[in-house]
């Protein structure tokens, strides 16, 4: 069963009249400002739905009601299924918590900490190890912005294709240039969902291609989460209540184009809102505010029967797998985590979303497991009290290592790091004075040798095969892959290397 | 005098106290008293430019740059306008065509880069994200533009960026426009495989790389 229950009191940052006036501002600026909406379908779609549309700026005022209604058939919770059925999540259900792996560009080199493209081998390399790590329930969209001598047009493709032939476990994707239409229909030619991405843009936007894809997606019956990813203080209000008003206005407008479309439309709303570096306007990712803000979001989108993911766990700004790089990821993954969030992506990210490393996502694995233990919270029984143990074991020299009650439970009780030292200074200092990093590097070559191998039957593989060159013929007729690209794309589809790297 | 010299440094205060409303008013104030408009330019500009090294010195941070900025952003129209009136007016440092490419929605360091070419002097159009290449070629013809500047923020898109160069050619308009382009999808490589003018990483970087240029093209007499 993959993920973890939430068996603990969930963490509250905010009282209920507290959420109540963050949904109600949200409300009001939808009623009166409202959203930015292009596209005549979307347009007509939402005046048919009770919304008031300005076709001349392209501003929808959505009223209450309208909003209500939408928000009454918005599934709390739903299944998102996998390739193999027992990896399918059942996201929003009975506050379960799913790890995803991080989005990111590029990849680094661990002794230098450059980054740069990887190669099919390296991206495949990152898939095997994915799909090996326990608490990675479902993997990221575009891990790594796919990899090097593939089209840029195609790369999200080939990167979709490359998830979907090395692991069984559920999966995202991201969407440029309408590619996500071949996505669907590969994730469909192997039996399982695909969760796509769909980005309104901060401030109270939705740009015609994100509603024709928003449309798309609810027609085709493909589950999708909304971010507008906005940066407090340049595209939100800088404060973390205001940027909670404005963000859900942005996402509400989505959903209720996205059940006025087709109700029951499967649906995530995505915490992407951060803090803005004030010193050269980038994203300031790591920021513990980002999380705070995003306990508020998960409270917020509870009370509004939506379940949620969060980012601020997926990219710390640290450019290399140390000490900040760590705080950062497991401080704001704790605090999403027990406040409710129902996804999570978390192992691999860093450089503020530029890169991505599967060693560290084997060390962030720990940091899940650990996570998950916490959740699952202090088992109070008769059994666990133990009072009847404790009255025999009795004083000192009393010792409780050669019970069966111990042995029962310890490891019911403890969480086991994998990566982790936890070795004495001396065994440390003489098996040459290894960190959680080199273990994690050991890890990795363990696990690309011993993956299983493709995932696809034969007959599934010659449809992907054919979806992607159903795309590559439309890329090129539309001249979005150009002669170069073509080229040294072609010496890697007939390398040897394809298409298992 | 002395009033001239009170209403010139709050003038500067103003700005540098990112007090919009009061650079307008005291904007009006001068045109009133009869300062010269170059004197009140030359203060808001010494005063924007002392923001701007504060900046780059790390003792002042974005929000204060944007925000001197659009206080100078209030108080420059006013000027100019009288200025036609008098028709003695100082042209612009140039219009600039702004905009994020085809298919990309990222709008962030867009928003810098237009903040810091009006600060700059710049009268900035920006046309938005997602800009199709017929709308810059059109912008830049009908505006007359000195400058085009476009973000590009995806790898996917960046290529965008070609056809609108390609177009500028066509039409006739390549040699008006200085093009500059930048985001987190442009590399110095692309940028000259694209055979634009100006590129840079940052949109400080970016404005001053724009601004001399502008300068040396007016040296060699080409502008
Ligand atoms: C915020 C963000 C978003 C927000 C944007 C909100 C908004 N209003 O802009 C949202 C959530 C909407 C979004 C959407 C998407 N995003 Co996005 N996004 C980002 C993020 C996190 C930050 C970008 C940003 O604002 N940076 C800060 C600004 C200041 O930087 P900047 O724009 O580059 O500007 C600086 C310089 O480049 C320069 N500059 C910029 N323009 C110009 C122009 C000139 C002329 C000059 C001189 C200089 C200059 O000045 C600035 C510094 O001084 C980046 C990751 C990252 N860490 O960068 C991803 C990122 C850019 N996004 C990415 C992707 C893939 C997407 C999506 C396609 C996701 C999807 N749906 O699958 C969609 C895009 C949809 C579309 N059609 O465009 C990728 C791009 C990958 C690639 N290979 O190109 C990135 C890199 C993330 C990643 N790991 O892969 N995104």
């Amino acid at each position: 069963m993959p993920g973890f229950p939430v068996q603990i009191k969930k963490m509250e940052v905010l009282g209920l009249g507290e959420i109540e006036a963050i949904r109600e501002a949200a409300f009001d600026v939808m009623a009166t400002t409202g959203v930015m909406v292009g596209g005549e379908e979307a347009h007509r779609l939402l005046e048919d739905a009770g919304c008031h549309v300005d076709r001349e700026r392209s501003m929808v005022r959505f009223p209450r009601e309208v909003v209500e209604t939408a928000l009454a058939v918005t599934p709390r919770s739903f299944v998102l299924k996998a390739q193999d059925e027992s990896n399918s999540l059942e996201i929003g259900k009975d506050d379960h918590l799913y790890f995803f792996s991080s989005c990111g560009l590029h990849t680094v080199d661990l002794d230098t900490w450059e980054q740069r493209e990887p190669t099919r081998k390296e991206f495949h390399d990152f898939v095997r190890v994915l799909d090996s790590l326990p608490n990675v329930d479902g993997i990221a969209p575009f891990i790594w912005w796919g990899f090097a001598r593939v089209p840029q047009a195609m790369r999200l493709l080939e990167s979709n294709a490359a998830k979907l032939r090395l692991s069984t476990k559920a999966q995202g994707e991201g969407a440029v240039l309408g590619n996500d239409t071949w996505n669907v229909e590969m994730a469909r030619a192997v039996g399982q969902d695909l969760w796509n991405l769909v980005n309104p843009v901060a401030p109270l936007a939705i740009p015609e291609e994100e509603s024709a894809k928003i449309i798309r997606l609810a027609r085709a019956d493909m589950p999708f989460s909304v971010t507008a990813g906005p940066t407090l203080g340049a595209t939100a209000p800088a404060t973390l209540a205001g940027g909670l008003v404005s963000n859900a206005a942005e996402h509400l407008a989505a959903l209720v184009l996205a059940q006025v479309v087709r109700p029951g439309t499967r649906f995530i709303s995505g915490h992407m809102a951060h803090a803005q570096n004030m010193t050269n306007g980038s994203p300031f990712f790591g920021q513990v505010t980002n999380a705070l803000q995003a306990a508020g979001f998960n409270q917020l989108w509870d009370l509004l029967g939506v379940p949620t993911y969060n980012t601020c766990s997926t990219w710390t700004g640290s450019k290399s797998i140390d000490y900040q790089a760590g705080y950062e990821t497991a401080l704001a993954a704790t605090i999403a985590a027990a406040s409710g969030a129902s996804l999570l992506p978390m192992q691999g990210g860093m450089t503020a979303q530029l890169a991505a490393s599967p060693v560290k996502a084997i060390i962030d694995d720990d940091v899940a497991g650990m996570i998950g233990r916490f959740l699952q919270g202090i088992e109070v029984t008769g059994d666990t009290l133990a009072v009847d143990l404790i009255k025999q074991v009795g004083p000192m020299p009393g010792t409780y290592l050669g019970e069966a009650h111990t042995r029962e439970w310890w490891r019911k009780e403890q969480y086991r790091p994998v990566v982790a030292d936890h070795s004495s200074y001396e065994e440390w200092a003489t098996s040459g004075k290894k960190v959680a990093l080199d273990h994690a590097r050991e890890k990795m070559d363990a696990l690309v040798a011993s993956h299983p191998g493709t995932r696809l039957s034969a007959s599934q593989e010659e449809a992907v095969e054919s979806i992607l060159q159903e795309a590559r013929a439309h890329y090129r007729k539309t001249g979005l892959i150009t002669e170069e690209e073509w080229a040294v794309y072609q010496e890697d589809l007939n390398s040897d290397e394809y298409p298992y790297a | 005098m002395d009033e001239t010299n009170q209403i010139l440094r709050e003038l500067r205060a103003a700005i540098q106290e990112y007090d919009a409303a009061r650079a307008g008013a005291l904007a009006e104030r001068s045109l009133a008293e009869g300062i010269p408009q170059v004197d009140s330019l030359a203060a808001m500009t010494e005063a924007i430019r002392e923001v701007g090294e504060a900046f780059g010195r790390g003792d002042l941070f974005l929000p204060d740059l944007i925000g001197a900025a659009k206080a100078l952003e209030a108080a420059l129209p006013v000027l100019r306008q009288a200025m036609i009136d008098e028709a003695e007016r100082p042209e612009t440092r140039g219009v600039v065509v702004l905009g994020t490419v085809l298919g990309d929605v990222h709008t962030i360091g867009k928003g810098m880069v237009s903040a810091l070419l009006t600060a700059n002097g710049f009268e900035v159009h920006d046309l938005g994200v997602n800009v199709a290449t017929s709308d810059f070629i059109a912008a830049v013809r009908d505006r007359q533009a000195r400058i085009l500047a476009m973000s590009a923020l995806l790898t996917s898109t960046a290529v965008q960026i070609g056809p609108v160069v390609k177009g500028l050619e066509e039409a006739g308009l390549r040699r008006q426009v200085l093009v500059a382009i930048g985001g987190g999808a442009v590399t110095a490589e692309l940028a000259h495989a694209l055979k634009v003018d100006a590129y840079h990483a940052t949109a400080p970087g970016g404005v001053d790389l724009i601004v001399s240029m502008l300068e040396d093209k007016a040296e060699a007499g080409l502008a």
